[in-house]
């Protein structure tokens, strides 16, 4: 069983920005040793001066080590089976879309209000949701623009948790198609990351 | 290792209609609403190891605020190797594929709630910038310092440290500079302050420091040990104390808050606010 300054001491490595895991090693007498952390998406450069930091406050003669899996995570991205819109619809009866993803064979579905801007978009996250991705985003904004050759869709998202926010656009038949898109054009680099554990 | 699967449940011969929930029963059975933290994920996953006879486990897990969250069992290291072949997405994975996926997920989800619930303990007792203890953790442990130290005669010092100049940090050079210097003054309390100290930020640009079994002469080797691990942050910002003692000034918690304040803005060369 962990003390419960270990646990704090744990918790607060995790919270550091793209930390994936933390592993304490002690010593036969029960000191810590070392300090393994595993990265994504982060430099491990900086996370090492923070991760020391923390840890001098608690085990002072315990050394870091930091690894970062992102050179490991991107060749599989690239490698990332895509979802594929099959269908995105405005119902103008009741004003709600509906958004059908297809994911290696399954289909989701997803339903929302809000018009076919906002509602293509959030629908198109209901069904990401249905097919089993834990989307840790919540919409931002959506905007069509005015160019020479249509009206695009900008979708904007923006994480739950600390990070940049992710930007799509697009541009197909219809408002609520084009802000489809434009969702799943803004979530690629996530969609294909959560793809690693099928 | 190996992945989730839906067909899980049929290999290890339970079927979801007759799943019993044994794991939140052993829950109940073995483990106490105040061991919910991550101590507790490392159980869950120990005990599902005992369950299924596992080499190996690790549960992923979506945290709203730290992101994705790897636990393996026995608190080894994922490597990343391990990690780009499991993906940062939730899910449990085991070595060999035995457990059902009904309990895969009664295990992300208990999971998930454990450490919810540590970083909500956590939060509430913390301040979020500088991750020393909050107003009222500092509240309640200078009320028990100050109710022993009434009882037994313990002697503690208090400590109060404002720092000088920080709105002007804050309007010339900005919001995340001024973040910057709570933080490391924060950092510098953590790193001065003894085993047994409580060091809080307690304001805006106010910190204090209970300093236990200690008289008025350790508040100036607290002092001393703090500007030296201010480092190059010392050349930006500086600090004054106040401080009070029980049972010397009072034991009464609002009367020694009071005075090293009172202290403090006399050392400021300010009126009381």
């Amino acid at each position: 069983m962990m003390s419960p300054t270990e646990e704090d001491f744990e918790l607060e490595l995790r919270s550091l920005p793209g930390v994936l895991n933390v592993e304490i090693r002690h010593r036969e007498n029960g000191d810590v040793d070392a300090v393994t952390l595993i990265v994504h998406g982060q430099d491990p450069g900086a996370i090492r001066v923070m991760a020391k930091q923390i840890v001098s406050l608690y085990f002072a003669e315990a050394t870091v080590v930091v690894e970062d899996a992102s050179s490991a995570l991107l060749p599989r991205e690239a490698q990332a089976v895509r979802v594929a819109l099959v269908g995105a619809t405005f119902n103008p009866e009741n004003g709600s879309c509906e958004v059908e993803l297809n994911y290696m064979g399954r289909i989701g579905l997803g339903h929302a209000g809000s018009g076919q801007l906002f509602g293509g978009a959030e629908a198109t996250l209901a069904a990401l949701r249905d097919l089993g991705f834990n989307v840790p985003f919540y919409l931002l904004s959506v905007v069509n623009v005015a160019t020479a050759r249509g009206w695009p869709v900008i979708v904007t998202l923006r994480p739950f948790s600390e990070g940049a926010d992710m930007f799509g656009i697009a541009q197909s038949d219809g408002d609520v198609m084009s802000s489809s898109m434009a969702t799943l054009n803004s979530l690629n680099r996530f969609l294909s990351m959560s793809k690693n554990q099928e | 290792m190996t992945s989730t699967n839906d067909e899980a449940s049929e290999d290890a011969g339970i079927s979801e209609q007759h799943y019993e929930p044994w794991l939140f029963q052993r829950m109940l059975d073995e483990l106490s609403v105040s061991e919910l933290g991550i101590g507790f994920v490392y159980s869950i996953l120990d005990l599902l190891a005992e369950r299924y006879a596992l080499n190996d486990a690790v549960v992923n897990l979506a945290h709203e605020s730290f992101g994705a969250q790897m636990f393996r069992l026995g608190g080894k290291a994922v490597s990343a190797d391990l990690a780009a072949r499991l993906g940062t997405a939730p899910g449990v994975y085991c070595d060999p594929d035995v457990v059902p996926a009904v309990e895969r997920d009664a295990v992300r989800t208990a999971c998930q709630l454990a450490l919810s619930l540590h970083l909500a303990r956590f939060s509430a007792a913390h301040d979020p910038l500088t991750n020393i203890a909050n107003r009222r953790t500092f509240d309640h442990a200078l009320e028990a310092a100050a109710a022993r130290s009434a009882r037994y005669g313990w002697a503690f010092t208090l400590l109060i440290a404002d720092l000088n100049g920080f709105k002007a940090v804050n309007d010339t050079l900005g919001h995340a500079v001024g973040d910057d210097l709570l933080r490391q003054f924060g950092l510098a309390m953590r790193r001065s302050v003894r085993s047994g100290d409580v060091a809080a930020r307690i304001g805006g640009d106010e910190f204090a420091v209970i300093l236990s079994n200690a008289d008025g002469h350790e508040a100036v080797g607290f002092t001393d040990r703090l500007r030296c691990h201010l480092g190059p942050a010392s050349d930006t910002i500086s600090f004054t104390v106040g401080t009070s003692t029980s049972p010397r000034d009072s034991t009464d918690p609002s009367e020694l808050f009071r005075i090293a304040d009172a202290r403090l803005y006399e050392k400021k060369g300010l009126n009381h606010r």
